[in-house]
């Protein structure tokens, strides 16, 4: 049966069940009182009239009941929020972009309701305005536009797929919805219509700039205060003093609000409460702050996550925790494979006193375990698959070395041209460096070129994602090279490229929305990741499969600030504990965005004015309620005709009597 | 002279007692000519004479030697029998004062008013169908007694007026006055008793006493009502339906009794306890049939 209104709260419904009760006290037998009359020969035939009365007249002698029925009712609905619909959505087919991003978790008002939440009830009533016929998609907007459920003119589907919808922690960007939405729309033809619902706070505002579909702009929430840690870096120091080895928190702190306000940084190891060290902070209004807390690490220790958070949380808790990893150490692991020494490669690594530097043949360093993190380098030899880190050959016997043709001798190349721009080869020339001979190697186009002679490239770069490669195309001990400071700021900028990705174990500091790259052995196929939990879960989630391919193994959705635990198994089984942050200054920044300038002049308007679209009935089903308890009280307690005299009708019926 | 009657009420039974007219024949000595022909017109009594009296009975020549007016009574003049029937069951104990010491005193003024008039007065009451007949009484040395076996009455038992009055009439060798006081809450054949009475030349007079609450009734809510004779329940929700239905039934009961007043030439007087006795006993001398 479809009701002529809506019912906003359906749980008021369940004051139905008050029914049951009721109808079962008309039910129950009554405790009369007793009381002594004179005779009950003419109440006896009052009562007989009563009795004998016909169906209806029964029905009149129910009237407290049905009152009460009517009342109840009338209550739960009143309860229910009865409201009918003026305003329609215009338009056959209509694109509704919710806004996932991070800012959409932020909770307001006294129910502490996520603006997620707001909007996602607002959409709800959209699809229930659309004009008769109409259809629509959903799309959701959070780092990446993904379009939810295709146009479609089943509101249970739609429903569904609206109520699957939750913030992400990401950086959003509203635009790609909307040109998503836009593309979407252009194959079907009729009257087309994009509605938005977002808080405002958009990352990337100017995105809707370029809508062609109709726009109208819904939004959620309040202008609220946030702080936020918009910055977070960890790192292994020494300590000045006792010049321990230390670890090093860095984080960035914003005051985003228009009030002062005093926090407490704190920093703890991941599922330990204990803190590891606290700062108390006061952020005047538009500050950022910088803060660094430290702690002496053990040896268990390394790797195991970190997490920095703000205290008291505010209306938006996901920027409120940063997440980081224990660094693995100071001291760079390095292996050095030669088949007859290197004492110049030896030499270089050595300078750094943070190398912890072993040797051997290549034989012995491929039988040795797998140091986490360390720099492989090969002198004269060329391994048969690359190492699980980075790694620099130098002068490979010729034929192929891991996808790089080494060709043709040249004799006395001379240096024509480096990149350097590349980490490796950063604040040093080669200006000045002899060759008495190289070997050409064979690269795919410029990117693998690092050193270029007159027509062939000397120094190749062999890297993979989530590992540095780099082949060194002559033998540094038949060329002046390693007299030049070149040499050992080459050396030492291979060294740091390492010690990088030692310390962030991917390919780089990871957003929540962006793809984790964690490098792996190269025979692994299939890793396992463990992501964290969900905002408002309190299981964590079962492990999944990621797939793994050339020492590669990519997480494509981590859309959840937290600890990502890569693992995998094989001949050198391992794992990755990867941080991922929202860190992002313009998401945290709830200050809303003029969105009429930003989207091209389409119309903006709050949710509420979907919901004043509108009317709701509750105020005059309880004034319904009201009155029929009032004339059900007057009915029960109305006083009969009680004459001080007895006046005589008319012809009253005489009272039987017995015969004769 | 007794709390059935005090002073006041004394006073106002002797102004009306000269309008108390009884229409009925007994054999005995009374005021007035007898309407039989061929009896016997023997002198048989003096008496003072009394505002109200017929100044052409007054016996002038005792006025002549005495200067007091005196009236002449003949034996062949007819007296007349006031039989005062008084309910006597459970149900008169109701009201305040109760149904039972109103009857007792509307009696008791009846039969004054009669034994002043020389005449006869009987009490008679009634209970579970039977009648105790006291000693009829005569003249203003009989109102001692009568007033005597008024004030033994105790209201208890039940009540069947039909084959009370039955009874009275059987047993009454003629014909005289039966002053039925009584609530009625009967529900056996009294109207044919009392037609039965009427019949056998009785002068029927029905005083129905009645307490407030049984006329406009003040109960509220779900009861279980207990009679009061029979001791049985009846279970009713007094809303304003069902009172309403109870006034109509009261209503009916009180259209009966001055329904049979009207046809059967019978007096019919109601009561409420908290009415004042005085108009009570003129309506009764007036021969209302109004109730």
């Amino acid at each position: 049966m479809k009701l002529p209104f809506e019912l906003a709260d359906p749980r008021g419904l369940w004051l139905l069940t008050g029914l049951v009760p009721l109808v079962v006290l008309y039910v129950l037998k009554v405790r009369r009182a007793r009381v002594d009359v004179a005779s009950t020969w003419l109440w006896a035939s009052a009562q007989r009239d009563l009795l004998a009365r016909s169906p209806f007249k029964r029905l009149v002698v129910q009237v407290p009941l049905l009152l009460q029925i009517l009342a109840l009712v009338l209550l739960a609905l009143a309860l229910s929020r009865p409201a009918t619909r003026h305003r329609a959505i215009v338009g056959d087919h209509v694109a509704i972009v919710i806004d996932t991003s991070a800012s959409m978790g932020t909770v307001e008002g006294p129910e502490r309701t996520a603006r997620i939440t707001l909007a996602k009830r607002a959409a709800t009533q959209a699809i229930h305005a659309l004009s008769p016929g109409a259809d629509a998609m959903i799309l959701e907007a959070g780092r990446d536009a993904r379009v939810v459920t295709s146009l479609d003119r089943d509101m249970r589907r739609l429903e569904e797929a609206i109520d699957k919808l939750a913030a992400r922690d990401v950086e959003g960007d509203l635009g790609a919805a909307v040109a998503l939405a836009v593309d979407r729309l252009r194959a079907v033809g009729g009257d087309r219509k994009i509605l938005v619902f977002t808080d405002g706070a958009l990352a990337n505002p100017d995105g809707l700039r370029t809508a062609s579909t109709p726009l109208e702009i819904f939004t959620v929430g309040e202008e609220v205060d946030n702080a936020a840690i918009v910055r977070v870096d960890v790192r292994a120091g020494t300590d000045g003093a006792s010049h321990e080895e230390e670890v090093q928190a860095f984080a960035v702190l914003a005051n985003f609000g228009k009030q002062p306000r005093e926090v407490f940084v704190t920093l703890r190891l991941a599922n330990i409460d204990d803190p590891l060290a606290s700062r108390r902070l006061r952020l005047a209004p538009g500050e950022r702050a910088p803060v660094v807390l430290t702690f002496k690490p053990t040896p268990g220790d390394r790797n195991k996550g970190l997490i920095l958070e703000l205290s008291p949380h505010d209306a938006l808790s996901a920027d409120d925790v940063a997440y980081a990893r224990v660094p693995a150490g100071q001291k760079q692991p390095a292996v050095l494979a030669s088949p007859k020494g290197s004492p110049w490669l030896e030499r270089a690594l050595r300078s750094d006193p943070l190398v912890d530097l072993s040797k051997g043949t290549p034989s012995e360093v491929a039988a040795a375990a797998v140091s986490d993190g360390a720099l492989y380098v090969y002198d004269g030899v060329c391994p048969a698959s690359a190492p699980a880190g980075d790694f620099l050959i130098v002068a490979p016997p010729a034929g192929t070395c891991l996808g790089i043709g080494v060709g043709k001798e040249l004799d006395k190349p001379a240096i024509t041209s480096w990149a350097n721009g590349d980490p490796r080869l950063r604040f040093l020339t080669l200006d000045g460096v002899h060759i008495a001979k190289a070997t050409a190697l064979g690269v795919e186009g410029q990117a693998q070129s690092l050193v270029r002679g007159v027509s062939d490239t000397l120094v190749a770069d062999a890297s993979t994602p989530g590992r540095s490669g780099t082949i060194v195309g002559w033998d540094v001990g038949e060329s002046d090279w390693p007299l030049k400071a070149s040499f050992v700021l080459f050396m030492r900028n291979v060294v740091e490229v390492a010690r990088s990705h030692r310390a962030q174990g991917a390919t780089g500091p990871v957003h929540a929305g962006e793809p984790i790259r964690v490098p792996v052995p190269v025979d692994v196929r299939v890793a396992e990741l463990l992501a964290p939990r969900a905002h408002g879960e309190t299981t964590d989630p079962k492990p999944r499969e990621v797939p793994a391919q050339a020492g590669l193994a990519v997480v494509s959705d981590a859309l959840l600030a937290g600890h990502y635990l890569v693992s995998w198994k094989g001949a050198h089984p391992g794992s990755v504990l990867v941080p991922v942050n929202l860190t992002s200054e313009r998401e945290s920044d709830l200050k809303r965005r003029p969105l009429e300038t930003v989207a091209g002049g389409a119309p903006v308007a709050s949710v509420a004015k979907l919901a004043d679209a509108h009317t709701d009935w509750s105020y005059a089903f309880a004034l319904l309620t009201l009155l029929v308890v009032v004339v059900d009280a007057w009915w029960l307690t109305r006083a009969p005709k009680r004459p001080t005299r007895l006046a005589i009708p008319v012809a009253p019926p005489r009272p039987e009597r017995r015969p004769a | 002279m007794s709390e059935l009657l005090d002073p006041a009420f004394l006073r106002e039974l002797e102004a009306l007692r000269r309008r108390l007219e009884i229409r009925a024949r007994s054999g005995a000595a009374g005021e007035r000519a007898s309407s039989r022909r061929g009896s016997s017109a023997e002198f048989q009594d003096h008496r003072p004479y009394a505002p109200g009296d017929d100044p052409r009975r007054i016996d002038w020549a005792v006025y002549a030697r005495t200067g007091e007016p005196f009236l002449k009574l003949y034996r062949a003049e007819e007296d007349v029998v006031a039989r005062l029937l008084v309910d006597a069951s459970a149900s008169m104990r109701f009201g305040t004062p109760s149904k039972l010491s109103v009857a007792q005193r509307l009696a008791a003024g009846v039969g004054y008013m009669a034994l002043a008039r020389m005449e006869r007065a009987q009490l008679a009451s009634m209970r579970d169908g039977d009648v105790r007949l006291a000693s009829p009484q005569r003249g203003r040395g009989g109102v001692t007694g009568l007033l005597a076996a008024l004030g033994a009455l105790e209201a208890s038992g039940t009540g069947d007026l039909a084959r009370s009055v039955d009874r009275i009439v059987q047993r009454a060798a003629r014909p005289g006055m039966l002053v039925l006081l009584s609530d009625f809450f009967d529900p056996g054949p009294v109207l044919s008793a009392l037609r039965r009475a009427r019949a056998a030349g009785h002068d029927v007079a029905l005083v129905q006493i009645v307490a407030p609450e049984e006329e406009a009734p003040n109960l509220e809510g779900d009861l279980a009502l207990v009679d009061a004779e029979t001791g049985a329940t009846l279970d009713i929700t007094a809303d304003a339906a069902a009172i309403d239905a109870y006034a109509l039934r009261f209503a009916g009961l009180c259209e009966e009794l001055r329904g049979f007043a009207h046809g059967y030439g019978a007096t019919y007087v109601r009561v409420r306890t908290d009415d004042p006795l005085d108009a009570a006993v003129r309506r009764l001398v007036a021969r209302s049939t109004d109730g």
